[in-house]
């Protein structure tokens, strides 16, 4: 018996750990939200300590309700996820199909697919808004200044200059505006995301069953109904996997938003938090509660369908 | 047939086509990063000097008087290697207890591993910046590379426990037969057995260290401050200055991005935690 006893205290040490760092944290937010405490406040300065005489109750709670920037918040949060969500599950499923089969350099195309995976958030989105988006400097604002320069052109010629003529000047989009920057988060964080959902996919696609296949091809299935009625039901674990990874990674988003849009109104969860904090802590940790409580609704549904599997 | 045949030569071509299309196409932001940085500033926002100019290294070689790049590289090397070391030493033991001398408790405690992960680390941005703060801890590698190695335990715990399940049971036990005590098995046998997953394991770790861009950006200014930091740090008006961001970004992924070529299956199992093979 003794003998088990050891390699058993073994996993004490990563357990502990990280029962401190889940704990502490998360019950000083628990406390700091219901309490009024603030970093500045000139007229009341007991409020910038914090103590169980501010005692405020669900006031931090109500007060972060009652606010436009929360709910505009959620909705942002949740429009970057789905959107996020769908376009990688949808191109993922696409590419993965596409690759799965060999063809000459599918080593090389795999090494490139999966490639910006691997990229620095803050680089990301650095790369993106100024070198790729941007109306005037990036290549967004040079090609659309260059098909503009091709449509004039095309007016000065004799017959169909007529037609051309009807066309109208392009403008480019500009990406740092409130709505506007949601989008250029979404683009840069599908394009990053992309390649982990095809990855996923290939590797799932490897353990498809082959004989059940060429059973389909010698009864003359279709190529699209091969893919409906075999390939998609054999994914639809691995997306759900994909889907709620994703999800906990990108409801807490922020390098992303902080780079493309500081200041300009778009914000998720995550920045609000941060922008509350700055000064009312009370309601930067209400925030923080109901953050958890997003997370753990999407958590939940992750451990019950992984971790069943998993065990196995 | 031979109607078909012939299509699917076609097919064979136009998917082979495509195929190279999206992944070059996927690639090309990362090829225009590393394109922009051999340009001068000037050039770079030229649209006449698009595809084709003078290449020139100016903006590698002034990295350091532009950027102070080195030290923000040393801080994440620093911080990134004893953040690994660290997850793996308090990492391997318990996969191990969990792997080999499972208990009933084994499987919750995975699963709650795996949920501290999914806590919003902005939820608990004031209390983490308070402690740090006033523990006198703000802004120090230690603290970067506690919470760095803190973060990424679940998943090297994870991975490393898929990788240990492989391993027969009666290979660890032979071991105990001969008296080998559990430091030993976990020494002379565990590790040697299971090097391969440990060191992707590793160099995954490594991977999501260098990349974390919440923490390192909340709990440093200065000295601890890593490659995240200096780039998102920068975005002053970088329109005019291209060239030299491009060169500082492509030096801060690069590596990166040659390291996640070596470790793309790990990285399935890793993020997927075991559910998908």
């Amino acid at each position: 018996m003794s003998n088990r006893t050891l390699p058993r205290l073994l996993q004490s040490p990563a357990v502990l750990l990280l029962l401190v760092w889940m704990l502490v944290p998360l019950s000083m937010t628990l406390y700091f939200s219901f309490i009024r405490y603030v970093l500045n406040n000139l007229r009341r300065p007991e409020w910038t300590t914090p103590a169980l005489s501010n005692w405020r109750g669900f006031g931090n709670y109500e007060f972060v309700l009652k606010s436009k920037d929360f709910l505009f918040a959620i909705q942002n949060s949740l429009l970057i996820v789905c959107s996020i969500l769908f376009l990688t599950v949808i191109l993922g499923v696409l590419i993965a199909v596409l690759i799965n089969k060999s063809f000459p350099g599918q080593g090389i195309v795999r090494v490139l697919l999966i490639s910006p995976f691997f990229v620095m958030p803050a680089v990301n989105a650095v790369l993106w808004i100024n070198m790729i988006l941007d109306p005037v400097l990036g290549l967004q604002g040079i090609a659309v200044a260059g098909l503009n320069e091709m449509v004039a052109g095309l007016r000065e010629m004799p017959v169909l200059g007529g037609f051309f003529s009807l066309w109208p000047e392009f403008n480019p989009i500009s990406f740092r505006a409130t709505q506007t920057s949601a989008y250029a988060v979404i683009i840069m964080v599908t394009w990053q995301w992309t390649p982990f959902a095809i990855l996923i996919f290939m590797t799932s696609l490897q353990s498809e069953d082959q004989q059940q296949k060429e059973a389909a091809i010698l009864d003359g299935a279709s190529t699209w109904s091969q893919f409906r009625f075999l390939t998609l039901p054999h994914l639809g674990r691995p997306i759900a996997i994909v889907v709620m990874i994703q999800a906990i990674f990108h409801l807490s988003l922020y390098a992303e938003i902080e780079i493309v849009s500081r200041g300009n109104g778009n914000k998720n969860l995550p920045y609000l938090i941060g922008e509350f904090a700055n000064n009312n802590i009370g309601a930067a940790s209400a925030t923080g509660i109901f953050a958890v409580i997003l997370a753990n609704i999407v958590a939940i549904f992750l451990l019950r369908m992984i971790g069943k599997t998993l065990m196995e | 047939m031979a109607i078909v045949a012939q299509n699917s030569k076609y097919g064979q071509t136009g998917r082979t086509i495509l195929a190279w299309a999206v992944g070059l196409l996927f690639f090309f932001p990362i090829f225009w990063l590393v394109l922009t940085s051999f340009k001068t500033d000037a050039d770079a926002v030229k649209p006449e000097f698009l595809f084709f100019f003078t290449p020139t290294l100016e903006n590698y070689t002034n990295m350091t008087e532009n950027y102070d790049y080195w030290r923000f590289a040393t801080n994440s090397v620093i911080t990134s290697v004893f953040a690994t070391i660290f997850a793996l030493a308090v990492g391997i033991p318990c996969a191990y207890a969990m792997a080999f001398n499972p208990s009933r408790a084994t499987k919750d405690v995975l699963m709650w591993m795996l949920s501290t992960k999914m806590l919003p680390a902005a939820a608990v941005l004031y209390p983490m910046t308070f402690l740090t703060k006033s523990l006198g801890l703000f802004d120090t590698h230690f603290m970067v590379i506690i919470v760095l190695c803190l973060i990424n335990l679940p998943i090297v715990v994870w991975m490393l426990f898929t990788y240990f399940k492989e391993i027969p049971k009666e290979i660890i036990e032979a071991g105990q037969m001969d008296g080998v005590n559990t430091w030993g098995e976990i020494k002379e046998i565990l590790i040697p057995l299971a090097w391969g997953g440990i060191a992707s394991t590793a160099l995954l770790c490594f991977i999501f260290c260098w990349n974390e861009a919440y923490w390192t950006v909340r709990l440093t200014t200065t000295d601890a401050a890593t490659l995240s930091k200096l780039i998102e740090g920068n975005r002053a008006p970088e329109g005019l200055f291209f060239g030299r961001l491009s060169a500082v970004s492509a030096a801060a992924v690069g590596p990166i991005i040659v390291l996640g070529w070596f470790c793309q299956k790990q990285l399935v199992q890793g993020l997927s935690f075991g559910a998908v093979k």
